[in-house]
């Protein structure tokens, strides 16, 4: 018996492919803890794993691994991630990055995909159009809770799906400017949000089958654009209308031009270069 | 230094579809995939933008190679090279499946025109790929006339992603 036998409907070479895929995760709280530990299950091997703060008090109603011990510690929630992913799969290969993900970019443009789960309009926006910058598929993953008339509440979410080359969240109307700006004017103001568990879970789940999807996929997907919304008063998970309505379009958004380091010089790089494989002895393409 | 090559589905349909098309004397088509680069904790990325075919009147007749291209196929490559400030890679394709491998064709003519490219713009890297219908092999040149070296790895991405390096 071996470890994945019951995962092998993911195809013959499926071990490797996802013990050699590298996901950046960003934001290691509730949503991200969710993810480190059920992508690691599921056999991904490396992660470039990205967040400023450490775990407090509030944070133990949800997040995934984090302990009371962990609190008293003040331990960083990356360190909370790393240990879980490594005692999952101690063969992993775990960067832990401490920072605001702006300040570790060459380690998440190395990352085959990056799961984002950011609070602010602000940083999703940024960091997919980080990702479209090195053609990175961008999972982004995100729970609110609203408060309705008569003292109720709605809980909603989503994953979405950002492919290099596809609609982008700007198409499918999920950054938008006022959005940005709303923001904005709140700054400073927001305090803790709400945020609870098992919505996290549903959108972990789903933004990790997306993963597995891309990296292995065991039906003939369309990955162009994932919307996924989370009614968490009906129970539901349905794919959005923009799913349809953005099938054909082009994204006006991102472009190729926009792609890479704009002072990119190898000239500072540059260290040993090797050699070619000597090219053997075969049929001339001419 | 390693190098990885990031390219869409959709773009690499359209290059394999383009460099399918019949030419009139020519045995085989090629072109040009410009390209940004990036640094990356793991190397370079290069990053496939776009592709440019090589213009019918720009292939010269020489029944001994599959393609034979003039010179301003390759002053236009330099051209873009220097203006747009990007990588250029040459590209045709020996069909078939796996992994493909360079020709002795191949490895001496790309030598004979790539680094010219680094003339106009060193700071970028210049190659050659020769496509498969679903795979892909690669070399490049950096400054100094150094290489060439493999692409290390390939990563096409589209409705799932394929990561493939040299055989």
């Amino acid at each position: 018996m071996k470890r994945f036998d019951r995962q092998s409907f993911l195809g013959s070479d499926s071990d490797e492919v996802l013990d050699g895929a590298t996901v950046g995760l960003v934001g290691l709280g509730g949503g991200g803890s969710h993810h480190g530990q059920q992508l690691t299950y599921v056999g991904v091997g490396g992660f470039v794993l990205v967040d400023p703060d450490r775990i407090d008090l509030t944070n133990t109603n949800r997040l995934i691994g984090g302990t009371q011990a962990d609190v008293d510690a003040d331990l960083a929630k990356i360190e909370i991630a790393a240990r879980l992913i490594r005692g999952i799969n101690p063969g992993s290969r775990v960067k832990e990055l401490k920072s605001d993900w702006r300040l570790v970019l060459d380690d998440l443009k190395a990352c085959d995909v990056i799961l984002g789960a950011v609070d602010s309009f602000r940083d999703r926006d940024q960091l997919e159009r980080f990702a479209r910058r090195f053609m990175i598929p961008y999972i982004d993953v995100g729970m609110d809770v609203l408060e309705l008339p008569d003292s109720q509440f709605l809980i909603s979410g989503q994953v979405i799906l950002s492919m290099p080359g596809g609609p982008c969240l700007r198409c499918c109307n999920f950054i938008t400017d006022e959005r940005l700006e709303r923001e904005a004017e709140q700054y400073g103001a927001a305090g803790g949000r709400p945020q609870v568990l098992w919505p996290n879970g549903v959108l972990a789940s789903t933004a990790v089958g997306i993963v597995v999807e891309l990296l292995t996929p065991w039906h003939r997907a369309h990955l162009r654009l994932i919307y996924m919304e989370y009614d968490g008063n009906r129970r539901t998970v349905s794919p959005s209308h923009w799913m349809t309505a953005l099938e054909h379009r082009e994204c006006p958004h991102y472009q190729p031009a926009e792609m890479g380091d704009p002072d990119f010089d190898v000239r500072r790089l540059v260290g040993p270069v090797l050699p070619a494989t000597r090219a053997a002895t075969f049929k001339v393409g001419a | 230094m390693r190098v990885r090559f990031k390219i869409t589905t959709g773009l690499l349909v359209s290059i394999r579809a383009d460099l399918g098309r019949s030419h009139p004397f020519a045995y085989e088509r090629v072109g040009f995939v410009l390209a940004a680069a990036a640094r990356s904790a793991s190397g370079v990325l290069v990053l496939a933008q776009e592709h440019h075919p090589v213009a019918d009147e720009d292939y010269l007749p020489d029944p001994s190679v599959g393609a034979m291209i003039g010179p301003e196929a390759i002053r236009r490559a330099m051209e873009w090279a220097l203006m747009k400030k990007v990588c250029v890679f040459h590209v045709h394709s020996h069909g078939g499946r796996g992994i493909p491998r360079f020709s002795e064709v191949d490895v001496r003519e790309s030598a004979k025109f790539v680094p010219d490219f680094l003339k106009v713009a060193p700071q970028m890297i210049h190659g050659s790929i020769v496509l498969s219908e679903d795979a892909a092999v690669g070399r490049f040149w950096v400054f100094g006339n150094r290489g060439p070296a493999d692409v290390n790895e390939f990563v096409e991405i589209g409705d799932s992603m394929r990561k493939w390096g040299p055989s």
